[in-house]
């Protein structure tokens, strides 16, 4: 338990957030990464709170603040990983498109699981030269509290989220994981994994009901 | 634990048997799908994926109904008693990793809490020490053999038991041979008991992955291979014996599932 610092709270999301491996990225610095994992829980709660919202607009705003505090693109590489070589110049736009898509509609629609949802700032390190580990404690009410931790690195002169990694288990590796079987399976086509992804999102549209 | 020997071995057959469905590797001029190859280190990974398959059905036909009906009908504070109860009866396997590990912090760590818990706690079902912020940790002969250096070997999915590898599967045979309720005495009362205690465990730690495993299955394109990815992961953060904030344990089954099983509140 070595739970040290500013217990803060507020609400927070999920147990999957996003991803990076990015080329770009310069020194992050501890301080302005935790400011930011900070003021991103912040927002987020603000927006899942506020009661002038109706559903989809809280959508919507959730959404933009994803589409901001994430490194959408590089995450998306990091995951396709040594297919982004494979992939066509076409295929890896549809697939970035896809890849947007799917993390901002998971993300947003485990907002509303979410309410009440209270988020400790915990003890921050800094893991490698390029990025920085922030971690939080996530406590939801009569739920037991787990522990997650956000990559944060330097993107284009921001800080960005390129992973988040609950309890030890990293969402850029386990996806990566998954993303490349769907591709191995089908006979190394890149292809195939816009499709299965084309089909999920149809999914989580009609689970949605928007 | 007769029972679950049982499984143990019959399973450990089972795979035997299907050892016939192997991996088709790679060509060794693609050295990235090579070395993914490796990395997966799933070689019987068709076979893996039929017995995915069974357990998949065995699931949703039964385990995921019954942890449901658990969760539905006993209030929480039952819950947290029961898996208060089941970690407390898993003190010697966590004890022998202690202290296999040289870990002696640990170890009074693991005892304290044995005598607390098991005095104060009633037999284990309140959780007095983690009350003092003497937290609870997972151990076992999986993560023991990979503190001593052994490679986790190729990934292997049991039906039930659920993901493991080669060493942690040796491990939970260990396990199970290392548990003094495996060897005690005999007769019904104790056959019982320990039935009743694989039982509680199965539910109990089927209880804990609902939301993990709804999650797995809502957003995964690929099922198997997100659960083999986040195991060894998980696998890996226990191993490294880092306390977790949350005070996160292995549920009181132990295997080791591949996502972080947090106490019940």
């Amino acid at each position: 338990m070595t739970r040290v610092s500013l217990p803060r709270r507020f609400l927070m999301f999920g147990v999957f957030g996003l991803v990076t491996m990015p080329a770009r990225a310069q020194q992050m610095d501890i301080t302005r990464a935790t400011a930011f994992v900070d003021k991103t829980g912040q927002d987020l709660i603000n927006a899942i709170n506020d009661p002038r919202l109706n559903q989809t607009q809280r959508r919507d705003k959730v959404a933009s603040i994803l589409r901001s505090a994430i490194d959408i693109e590089g995450t998306g590489r990091f995951i396709l990983g040594r297919y982004v070589r494979q992939a066509s110049p076409a295929e890896l736009q549809e697939y970035l498109k896809l890849f947007d898509e799917i993390i901002i509609r998971n993300l947003s629609a485990r907002f509303g699981e979410y309410r009440g949802v209270k988020f400790l700032l915990g003890r921050s390190q800094q893991r490698r030269e390029e990025d920085a580990l922030v971690s939080t404690l996530v406590e939801r009410p009569n739920m037991p509290p787990f522990t997650l931790d956000w990559r944060v690195a330097e993107i284009n002169g921001q800080p960005r989220v390129v992973d988040v990694i609950a309890e030890g288990t990293s969402l850029r590796l386990t996806t990566r994981s998954e993303y490349s079987a769907v591709i191995q399976r089908n006979g190394g086509r890149v292809a195939a994994l816009l499709d299965a992804m084309r089909g999920q999102i149809a999914q989580l549209v009609a689970r949605e009901g928007a | 634990m007769k029972f679950s020997a049982l499984i143990f071995f019959g399973a450990s057959a089972l795979a035997l048997v299907l050892l016939a469905g192997c991996a088709t590797r790679p060509p060794a001029d693609d050295p990235e799908a090579l070395q993914e190859f490796r990395e997966n280190n799933d070689p019987f990974e068709p076979s893996n994926r039929v017995l995915f398959a069974v357990h998949e059905a065995i699931d949703q036909a039964v385990l995921q109904p019954m942890a449901e009906a658990y969760r539905d009908v006993l209030p929480p504070p039952v819950r947290a008693g029961i898996r208060n109860v089941l970690g407390n009866l898993r003190t010697t396997t966590i004890l022998t990793g202690d202290l296999l590990q040289g870990n002696f912090d640990r170890a009074r760590k693991t005892l304290g809490r044995f005598i607390v818990n098991t005095t104060i706690g009633i037999g284990g079902i309140q959780d007095v020490g983690r009350a003092y912020d003497v937290h609870g940790h997972s151990e076992d002969m999986g993560q023991t053999f990979a503190a001593w250096g052994v490679g986790e070997g190729f990934y292997i999915f049991m039906p039930l038991l659920g993901p493991s590898t080669a060493r942690d599967l040796v491990g939970f045979g260990a396990d199970i041979v290392s548990n003094p309720f495996t060897w005690i005495g005999q007769g019904q009362i104790l056959d019982a008991w320990n039935y009743m205690r694989l039982g509680m465990t199965i539910v109990d730690t089927r209880e804990a992955l609902l939301e993990p495993i709804d999650a797995v299955r809502k957003t995964s394109l690929d099922p198997y291979a997100t659960l083999r990815s986040a195991y060894r992961q998980r696998r890996a953060f226990e191993i490294q014996n880092k306390d977790s904030p949350a005070g996160a344990v292995a549920p009181a089954g132990g295997v080791g599932f591949g996502q972080g099983i947090t106490e019940s509140r």
